[in-house]
This record gives C-alpha cells, structure tokens and sequence, in this order.
C-alpha cells in the first residue's frame, strides 16, 4: 500500500506543498455565516400536503380554472333546471311569429318556424351537457378498463386488444358515428347518440390508460409492494390505477368538450338528433339558410354551444396544469 | 519533477485565468420570491491548473460554475460579485458577447452523458458544431481562421507550419515516408518504432511539429524528418478533426463512431464525446460539471485519468465540480468547499483534506465513504487499532465460520432473451454464497455485473434459470401462497431509488403500515402504534406520518423505506444499492442506521453496491462480480487487504482518494 | 430501415380488414332493411327486391358478403350506385376537389400552426403568446361549422372579400374559406402541441451544452430546439390526414363543395350502403397509408426509431 500513498518528500507531492497563488490561500468561513444544519432534517415549513391536495391548491389559484369552473357549474345549472331561467316551451312555435323580433320574454326573438330562440338556447343546454356526461362516462369506463387490462397485463392480451384499439382508431370519430348513426335516423333517443361516439371515442381513453399504467407498472413501488407481499391485482388497484389515473382525467375532461362539439355536428348534419329533440346543433342547422336574412338566429345558439365547450376545454388545460408531472418534479 | 516545479512558476507568474469574486445567484420562485442559490462566493482558477468545487446537491456548485459560463437556468441571474475570465468582466455581458466567449475561451463537460447530448444528430456532427461555432481551422491546432487572420496576420504566417494536422488521406504515404526514413537511418527495431508510430500518429490529432520530433527521436537526422514531416503532413479536413478530437478524448475507432447517434453509444462513451466536444475549441477553461457521476468507478478513473493526461498536454485549466470529497482532493491543486450556496473553506488540496478547519469540511472529511476505507487502511498501516474508526464492527473470521447460513444461494444462473437475437443472455452465471445470521455480505459490482438480478431472485420476484436459493434450508422456488407470504414477511427489500420505491400517493403513515395491513397484522389502532415506533426506530420525527414522499429528502425516503422493510420485524434485509443515490453525509447516517439495527436486533443483510468503499463500512463478507459471474468472495478485510483478482484490484484502485494520505486528526 | 417498412406494412393488413369489417357490418348487419332504405318509404316488389338483393349479395351470408365485397374492393369494383353509375367513377368524379381541399388546408394548418407555435413556444408569457394562446382555445371550442358560418358572413356576406360558397368547380380563390375552415382547429392543436414541445426543449440539458459550445442562439434555437420539436409536430399532422377527410363531409357542405365528403353525406342520406362503404374503405386506406408515410419520416427524423 505504501505505493498508493504520497509522502510529503516525494516529488509528486510537491505541487501540493507549494505556497498558495494569489487569491487561493487558504481560507476558512466564518462558523455562524453558514451555521451547520442538521444532516438531512425533515422541512415542516409547510403543511403536509398529498399529491391531489397540492393539485387542488394549484387550481385553485389558477383563474382559467375559477373562470371555467363558473361557467361549468351555471351550464350545469341551466341543464338540470332550464325552467328556472325561461317560462317559454321551447317546442311550441307558431309561423305567425316567424323571426320575430325580440320582445320582453322573448329577448332573442324567434326563428323561422317561430319558436322561441332564448327557451331553445336554455334547453339546448340539458342535449349537450347529457351527451358530453354520458359519453365521457362510458367512454373513460370501457376504454379506462380496456387500456389498464392491456397495459398491466401486457403480453398477448395487450397485442390484441392494441390491435383492437388499431381499427378503431383508423376510423375517425366522426366518420364511424355517421355510418352507424344513419342507420337509427329515426330514433330521437340520445343514447344513440351517445353510443355512436362512445364507439368510436373510447380508443384514445384507451391508449392514454394504457401508457399510463405501463408506466406506473414499471414505478419501482410496485416491485417493493410484491417484495412486501402484495398480490398483483392488489397492486394493480392500490398502486398503478391511482398513479395512472391524472393523464386520464386531463384527456377525459378535455374529451368532454370534444363529444358536445361531435353531438352538434351530427345535429348539423342531420343524423344526430331529430329536429324535435332541441339541441344547438340542430338549431344551427335549422338555421344556417338563414345566414344571409337573420345571422342572429344562426348566432345564438352557436355561441351557447361554444362557450360550454370553451369552459371544458379550459378546464381540461387548468387541469393538466394542476397535475403536470413536470411541474412537480424536485 | 522540475517540469511540475516549472508549472508552479508558471502559473505564479501568470495572472489568474479566472477570478470570481463574491459572487451572488438568486432565482425567482413562481410567487416572484427571490431565492439565493449562491451567495459572496470567491474563488480563482490560474492557467492549466485543476481547482475543484465540492458541495452537497444544493450547495450551490453547479450554479456557480453555470454562472461563470453566463448558462444559468431559468430565472437564475447574478445579483452581486464579478466574474473575470482573462482580467474581463463577464457579469453584465450581452447574450452575444457570451456566445463568442463560450467554446473558445470556455468549455463544458457535462454531469448526466444521457442527456447531454441531441439524440437527433449524429456525433461526429455534434463536435463539428462547436468546431464551426468558434470558426476554428480544422486544418490547423488552435487557429480560428476568421478572429486570428483579421487580428494577427503576423502570427498567423509565422506558425502555420507548426500547427498543421495528419489528415487520413496522406497517413499511409507518412507511414511509408516514416518507414523509409527510418530504414535509410539504419535505425534499429524499424517494426517496433512503427507500430508506435501507427498508435500515436492519430488521424487530425497529432501535429507535423509532433510527427518531426517523434522521427528525430526514433533516429532519424533532422533534416530528413522535418522533409517527410513537410511532405506528408499537410493539414487535416472536417471528418479528420472530428475523429481526431474524438480519438483524443479516448474513444476507439473514433472514425466510425462520429458517423454514429447517440443512443448507439454507452455511457462512457457518450461522456467522452462530450469531452471531446468540451475541448474541440481548445478553450483555456474547462468546466467538468461532475463529469463521471453517472458512471461505473472503473470507467470514471479511466476518464478522469485520461481528462488529466489531455488537459495537461493542452495546458487547459479545469474547474472541477463534485460531489467527492476523495475524488476532488486526488484530482485537484486547490479545492473550494461550498455549503448552502457559500463558501466554507477554501484552501491547498491536501491541506485542506488532512487539516479541515469548517465544521462542515469536517463532517465532510469523517462521512466520505472513499475517505473513511483510507482512513482505515492508513491507521492499519501505522498499527493503530482500527476498529475504532469503523462504525461496523466487522465479525473475524471465526464467527463467521460458526454462523448458522440464513441465505443459501446455490448456482444461480439466470438467462434473459435479448430482443430479436437467437442467443440467451447470461445475467448471472453459476453464482454460489450464502449469508450468514446476523451478518452483512455485500455484492459488488458494476452496472451490468448481474448484482440485482441476484438480489431479485432472492427475493423470489425472479424465477432463476437454473440454480436455487435456500431460506434456513428451504428451497423458497417450491414456496407457495401461504409459504411464499411467510417468507416475504421475514426477507424485506430495501430498493435503490429513494424517489421510486415509496407510492407518491400514499401518505407516509399508509407506506409504512401497508406490510401490517398485507399481512392483516394488529388492528388500526396497534398499527398506528407501530409505525410510531418504526418512525422512532429510524430516527424521524413522528410528524411525518401524514406527509407524502414528495415532501422529504432522498434520505428520508429511504429512511421511510428502511422503516416499511422493518415493519415486520424481518430476519434478512436485501438492500439494493440503498444508499447509492444519497449524499455523502446522509449515506453516512443511513449507513450507521442500518449498523445500529442490525447490532440491536441481529438483522441479518444482503447489500448490494457498486460502491466499495461503502462495504467498508457495513460488510462482514465481499462477494465481487463481474458480467454475472462471482470473481472474489472473502471477508471484507481479506478483499481490501489482499484482493486475489486483478479486478477486485482495479476496483479498490479505482475508489477515489486512494493515493491520498490522510491526517488522523480529523 | 427496409425491414421497419416491411414490418409496418405487414401490421397495416390487419387494421385494414378490420376496420373495412367493421365499417361493412355497421352498414350491412346492423338491424334495417338496406333494399327498404333503397326505395324510401315507398313498397317494394318482392320479386325486385329478391332481385337486388342477389345483384348485391345481400341474400348471402354476411362474412360472405364481406369477403366478396374485400375480393372485388381488390380490382376497385365497388359496384354500382343506386343511379346506375358505377361507385369507383362518382369516387373519381368527387376525390380530386376533397383531394384540392384537404391539401390546402394541410398546408394552411401545417404552416400557420407551426409558426405560432414557434413564436409563442420561444416567447412564452410575451402578449402575443398570450394573444396566440388565446385564439387557439377559441378555435378548438367553437366547432368548425360556426366557424365556417362566421367567416362565410363577415369575409363572404359582409365584405364580400371571398366567394361564400365554392360550386362545382372551385378553384384557388374559392377554396381558401372552406380550406382555413377546414384546417382551423388542427392548427389550433399544432399551435399548442409546438408550444409546449418548444418550451419544454429550450430546457433540455443538450440545448445547454450547445450553447456551452458556442453557438449562436440562432443555430441552437434552429438546431437544437426546434429540430427536435417537430418530431411530435409531424406525427400529429399525418395522423390528421385522415382525419382533415372526415372534416371535409361538414366543410364540403357547408360551403356547397362537391367532393367526396359531399358525396358521403349524401349518400348517408339516401342509404346507399355500397357507396357509403366504399367511401369510407377508401378514407380508411388514405388514413393508413399516411400514418405510415408518417411513421416513415419519423424514423428519419428521430434516429432512435430506426432500430427498435
């Protein structure tokens, strides 16, 4: 060992027993400049706080998400209780009162079939908020379902319910929901609505699942909950569906706003909703000859319908911001 | 050596290369609260030297030395103190300023080779572009064609033929030139100055003024070596001086690989790419911002070695970042400690090392894993009981012999299919040790070496290919349900990444109960009671319980994670590299928390590292391996006293700080 | 390189028997009577409507059917519409207005989106990323043809800046509204998509170190940030191919387009199953084909694909 070791004679050593340089003599800091901490003590300057509570902190302070949030909870409002805000029966129309001008309890007037414009705005909202809901539910539940079976289980069971998710994907949203929609032309039921998008929406939930819980899987926790005793399906449900579920609520937030857009578009088109379900985008469809005479019949409801999708767009992003991994790294 | 003493005048009579003064960094947080990250820190860097900056994650190091190179992240900004490159400001200087300082006069070499550098673009293509950035002349050494011919012309003419690279197109007809010349001299062992001559003479690297001095040297009259150095070393182009750089930076076949990205690369490979894109301009700076970290002990010597050796012939001064007290001392003249954003000392290397006066320098000294195996090897060296320097009490021989094998691993062999190629890959090949009860045996090795494999089939989370292991003389293979649950409760796991292994959404408490609950051990109120005691037992406040993962330290992490694996009361305690990711100073405590427990309950621990000072001080017992074979098993004195394979040898070799002498006074 | 195209194309087979499949048993196997949908509401012969039903095989079984139906799509004989012409013709006469259209408007959301992505990604905070931020939200949640109504009656109505409707042979000029229409809520997408790739690059460790080289902030910035930005930028914008065709059904009708979303749409309406089909096989095969033009480009934009 005596060759590892220099001894202050040897030759090697004499550069470090020179005289220090200019500016690098030796220099010792005052002790109560930087007064030692303890190693490594616990920071209780602030409140404990779980992951959902800091996100929820974080939302809370975030105007985008109060803006939405107030505006989701008036649509939602509207929705349940449109009587509260119109005395007006949106499906009694008279020709007489064809895109008549607005008056006391008609602040918006009438289109041409001379229903009242304000009434079917308000209940335009119950068609879209129930599409958009329902949707979401089923769509976060089967695709949710499929793509954590998938991603936990991997293997063959995950190549073939990718290459299930594959098709579907191949196949956008609005295009499969005509085909089959054209198929119940008659039916004025929103389910079928609701089935026509959940059909063809439930691949992206699906794929996002599954990304997300193949990565939580690989999390090290789950290797230690094993080691501890955890079963897999304990494992699965108590570790990896938690820490997979925030990229699945930003996506099923975000879809929400996307399936009402789809519901108005396939009103527009006329194989969403017959024209006696009220919903916007029948009305806008209704309305759209009218572009030229009465833009305003035309503008009603388009505005109702993007303003509703605005607020759970907006959300989805305030939402994402709140659960941003990146945000939250060290 | 007088050229060392020469060095030393040199430098003394230069003025400082560079001079921070006081220097202050703050960051703004999102609330738009300022945060000072370093505060009146000062420090000089003279020509060619190596100076080292050694502090804690946090300490401020990285940021100082990102302020020097005007790269400070986000709302990171100077608030205070100058920084003097040369005698120039460069606090307040333009963006565009910095740009024509950066590369040229200044260099990186960054921590994390992983992310550093574009995965996008090839290497040879990354080096190019700090060639092209600073317009250096690919053809000649140092001269950056625009900036040096518009302002000295003079030298410009006066040098050229000195400068000059070997370009690959005129290497053979050198060769053969050299041979010739060699021949006509009538110099004796022509083959053997050849072969040398083939090493040495690398592709837009080496100099004609360094080809001629080598032919003079082998024998060859002046005037012919300076002919065929004339002839044949013209100068080199682009593709010759990425590969030359390349080559310097010590990367084989440095021609290919430039064509290459970076994911076909390994770690040291991609960090010798960045060294080499750190030197390409030839700055009279270098920044390593721990430049080795991320790699294995024995390619980090051989980089570092080889960083030294380069920097030295180039006369390029390094500012050192690292965390490695060890590693800082033996590389560096002059070392500055830095402690939450200040500079605590600051002083001579070794003097610094042997007479730390900072209370934190001292903690430091005591706490340094590579230090503290010195230490001991040094007080037995001058027949001092060194026992008492070692927190773990390493058991003789004899008692180890007694002891009854809790753990039996018996030809453990493990084959993983590699990804579209027929052979099986072999990550543990015929393994065989066993642990004793109440003991430690630590497995060491390097990434690859196959050492968490081992620790995952003992585990029972990886079935062995062949092979078994035994639990007090059970095969655990043929464990089912209600066996395999009785023997998880009694072998707990201790995982390497403090931020992994806990559930960042489970509160503390949960963490710590979640074995209690698995194995429906006591009601709600027994367990709180439990994790109460756990807490105490590693030395965390009981407060704690209803906080979450995020909120504390890697360390306490792995407290937490110390404290689930004991929740069970265990017999074997499998840590796999459990302190690896910590700082010196809270590795150091994690480690004597895990001698205390292991003296008060009798734990027995497998420990697996790549760290071999660490296993100074817990092991009782080594087990080496290397690509999944077991190349030493000994006691652990055994193995570091008289290590029997020349790679155990360059294991302990390469533990940093090992050439140096260590005062006991500390 | 070779071998990745191989494998790509060979897993491509699957999706497209499957989703034609799918599209087919939507059409053909669902409840409803197709040759009752054929004639509206009106009666029909029993003898001619066993007639049509053997000219289009709908009197076999359906995985028969279908496979006739595959075997025929093979040689492009999609059989005939109800009018008598041939499938294969109207999908010839519509495909090159959608085709005008979908690249105008390919071009208008690749462009536009990636350049305010680009400004607001770099000047993040800034009011124009604010402004860009803003407008992009806006035209993700208005749905396009509220968007197609309000340019059509403020450029087209109001100002009379651009024509409101395209007719039967538009050109350039006639489809610029209906194209940006088009376009509009990709390029809202690609505007955030950029942003975000953008900002979260500039942080990147090797950015860093390509300063530390040297380099000026422009060679980094185009190098470095925005180089490897567009990896996702381009995924994203073949994977929209298919979709901006889907879109052109509600574009083409707003603006009076006739293409193949038009013709689509109509056929929907009329119920004319083997048209319906065909049409969406083709749009199906056009989606397909793109994402794997797309996978394409991005195993030569992002090298660590090339070899996985």
């Amino acid at each position: 060992m005596t060759d590892n070791t220099i001894s202050p004679e040897s030759a090697e050593a004499e550069e470090f027993f020179m005289d220090p340089l200019p500016g690098q003599e030796r220099f010792v800091a005052p002790v109560d400049e930087t007064p030692l901490k303890a190693v490594d003590s616990v920071d209780e300057s602030e409140p404990a706080t779980s992951m959902w509570t800091s996100a929820w902190i974080a939302l809370r302070k975030n105007p985008l998400f109060i803006f939405a949030a107030i505006l989701i909870v008036f649509i939602i409002i509207v929705a349940l209780f449109p009587q509260l805000f119109t005395h007006n029966d949106p499906t009694y129309c008279n020709l007489d009162n064809s895109l008549g001008k607005a008056s006391g309890s008609h602040p918006l007037g009438f289109d041409q079939q001379g229903c009242d414009v304000y009434s079917r705005v308000i209940y335009g909202a119950r068609t879209s908020v129930s599409v958009g809901v329902l949707t979401t539910i089923i769509v976060v539940a089967v695709g949710g379902f499929i793509g954590a079976i998938a991603g936990f289980f991997g293997g063959w069971i995950d190549s073939l319910l990718s290459r299930i998710t594959d098709v579907f994907f191949a196949i956008p949203l609005l295009l499969g929901a005509i085909v089959l929609l054209q198929m119940f032309r008659t039916s004025d039921s929103i389910w079928k609505v609701v089935f026509a998008l959940a059909l063809f929406g439930w691949v992206q939930v699906a794929r996002i699942t599954r990304g997300s819980v193949m990565e939580a899987k690989n999390l090290e926790f789950n290797t230690a909950s094993t080691a501890l005793g955890s079963t897999p399906m304990r494992n699965l449900f108590r570790h990896v569906l938690p820490n997979a579920l925030a990229p699945v609520i930003v996506v099923a937030t975000t879809s929400l706003g996307t399936y009402i857009v789809s519901e108005a578009t396939l009103s527009f088109l006329g194989v969403g909703l017959p024209s006696t379900t009220v919903s916007w985008g029948g009305d806008i469809s209704t309305a759209q000859s009218l572009l030229r005479i009465n833009p305003s019949v035309l503008f009603y409801p388009s505005a109702a319908l993007a303003i509703t999708v605005l607020a759970f767009i907006m959300m989805g992003d305030a939402v994402k911001d709140a659960l941003d991994p990146k945000s939250r790294t060290e | 050596m007088s050229n060392e003493t020469n060095k030393q005048v040199q430098q003394a009579a230069q003025e400082p290369l560079l001079e921070v003064k006081d220097l202050s960094v703050q960051f703004t947080t999102d609330k738009g609260h300022p945060i000072t990250a370093v505060s009146d820190s000062s420090f000089t860097v003279y020509p060619g030297q190596w100076v080292a900056i050694v502090g804690e994650s946090g300490s401020g190091k990285s940021t100082s030395a990102m302020a020097v190179l005007g790269l400070l992240p986000g709302t990171g900004k100077v608030v205070g103190g100058s920084i003097k490159l040369h005698g120039e400001e460069l606090v307040g200087k333009s963006s565009k300023d910095y740009e024509k300082i950066r590369g040229v006069q200044m260099g990186l070499v960054p921590q994390d080779p992983m992310s550093n550098l574009n995965p996008v673009w090839r290497i040879g293509t990354q080096v190019k572009e700090a060639l092209k950035a600073n317009n250096m002349d690919v053809s000649r050494e140092k001269r950056s064609s625009l900036s040096k011919a518009l302002s000295d012309a003079e030298v410009k003419l006066k040098t050229r033929d000195d400068e000059l690279f070997i370009g690959s197109q005129e290497r053979p007809e050198l060769l053969a030139a050299a041979k010739a010349a060699l021949q006509k001299a009538g110099v004796a062992s022509v083959d053997e100055k050849m072969a040398t001559f083939e090493e040495t003479w690398v592709t837009g690297s080496q100099t004609r003024w360094l080809v001629a001095q080598d032919l003079i040297k082998a024998g060859v009259p002046d005037d012919d070596a300076w002919a065929v150095a004339k002839a044949h070393v013209t100068g080199s182009n682009m593709d010759d001086r990425i590969a030359g750089l390349l080559a310097e930076a010590g990367l084989p076949d440095a021609a290919t690989r430039a064509r290459q990205y970076p994911h076909e690369f390994s770690g040291g490979m991609r960090q010798r790419a960045l060294i080499a894109i750190g030197l390409a301009s030839r700055p009279d700076l270098l920044i390593a911002d721990e430049p080795t970290s991320a790699l294995d002990v024995t390619v980090q010597k051989k980089i570092l070695d080889h960083l030294h050796t380069l920097t030295d012939s180039l006369g390029t001064a390094v500012l050192f970042i690292t965390h490695d007290l060890g590693l800082a001392a033996e590389r560096a003249q002059h070392l500055v400690v830095m402690y939450q954003g200040r500079v605590v000392e600051s002083g001579p290397s070794l003097e610094v090392l042997q007479h730390p006066q900072h209370p934190y320098t001292k903690r430091l000294v005591n706490a340094a894993p590579s230090l503290a195996s010195q230490r001991i090897i040094s007080a037995k060296e001058r027949g001092v009981d060194a026992e008492s320097l070692m927190e773990h009490h390493t058991k003789g021989e004899e008692t180890l012999e007694h002891s009854e094998h809790i753990i039996t691993v018996d030809h453990l062999t493990k084959e993983f299919k590699l990804p579209r190629k027929r052979e099986m890959f072999k990550a543990v090949d015929d393994v065989s040790f066993s642990v004793k009860r109440g003991t430690t045996l630590a497995i060491v090795g390097e990434s690859g070496s196959g050492k968490s494999t081992v620790a995952n089939m003992v585990l029972h989370l990886l079935d062995p290919t062949s092979g078994k292991v035994t639990f007090e003389g059970r095969d655990i293979s043929t464990f089912k349900s209600k066996d395999l649950l009785a023997f998880r409760r009694r072998v707990q796991p201790v995982f390497q990444n403090p931020y992994g292994s806990l559930d960042p959404m489970y509160s503390i408490y949960r963490s710590i109960e979640e074995p209690l609950r698995i194995h429906g051990i006591g009601d709600r109120k027994s367990r709180v009671k439990r994790v109460r005691e756990l807490l105490d037992m590693v030395e965390l406040p009981e407060s704690v319980m209803g906080r979450y993962p995020n909120e504390l330290s890697g360390g306490q992490r792995q407290r937490i994670a110390i404290a689930r694996a004991m929740a069970l009361n265990p017999d074997v305690i499998i840590a796999d590299e459990a302190v690896s990711a910590l700082d010196v100073l809270v590795q150091d405590e994690v480690l004597r928390l895990l001698n205390d427990l292991q003296a008060e309950s009798g734990l027995s621990y497998l420990f697996i590292t790549h760290d071999l000072a660490v296993v100074r001080q817990i092991a009782d017992e080594v087990v080496v391996m290397q690509h999944g074979r077991l190349v030493e098993h000994a006691t652990t004195d055994e193995v570091f006293d008289h290590p029997k394979r020349q790679y155990t040898k360059d294991l302990l070799d390469a533990i940093p700080g090992g050439k140096l002498q260590l005062g006991l006074d500390s | 390189m070779g071998k990745y195209l191989l494998r790509r194309i060979l897993q491509m087979i699957p999706v497209v028997i499957g989703t034609t499949l799918l599209i087919y048993a939507l059409v053909f196997a669902l409840p409803g009577d197709p040759v009752a949908a054929m004639f509206g509401d009106k009666p029909v012969n029993a003898a001619v409507a066993a007639q049509i039903r053997s000219e289009y095989n709908l009197d076999k079984p359906f995985i028969i059917q279908y496979l006739i139906f595959l075997k025929n799509a093979l040689t492009l004989d999609f059989g005939n519409t109800f009018a008598g012409q041939p499938v294969i013709a109207v999908i010839g006469r519509a495909f090159p207005v959608t085709i005008k259209l979908a690249i105008m408007a390919f071009v208008f959301e690749a462009v536009f989106g990636v350049v305010f992505g680009i400004i607001s990604g770099l000047k993040k905070g800034k009011w124009y990323d604010s402004v860009i931020l803003i407008v992009s939200l806006l035209l993700i949640s208005v749905p396009t043809f509220v968007t197609g109504f309000v340019l059509q009656y403020f450029l087209g109505v109001k100002w009379g800046l651009l024509p409101v409707t395209a007719g039967s042979n538009p050109g350039f000029i006639d489809l610029l509204m209906p194209a940006s229409v088009l376009g509009s809520v990709s390029m809202a997408y690609i505007i955030r998509l950029t942003r975000t790739e953008v900002s979260s690059n500039i942080s990147e460790d090797y950015v860093r170190t390509a300063r530390a080289k040297g380099m000026s902030n422009k060679s980094v910035t185009l190098r470095h940030v925005l180089r490897n930005s567009m990896i996702p930028v381009v995924t994203y914008l073949g994977a929209d191919i298919g979709a901006l065709m889907g879109g052109a059904m509600i574009t083409e009708r707003i603006f009076n387009i006739n293409g193949i979303g038009n013709t689509l749409y109509q056929g929907i309406i009329r119920g004319e199953g083997t048209l319906v089909v065909s049409i969406v096989t083709i749009l199906v095969l056009v989606f397909v084909v793109c994402n794997l033009v797309v996978d394409m480009f991005y195993a030569v934009l992002d090298p660590r694909i090339r070899y996985v």
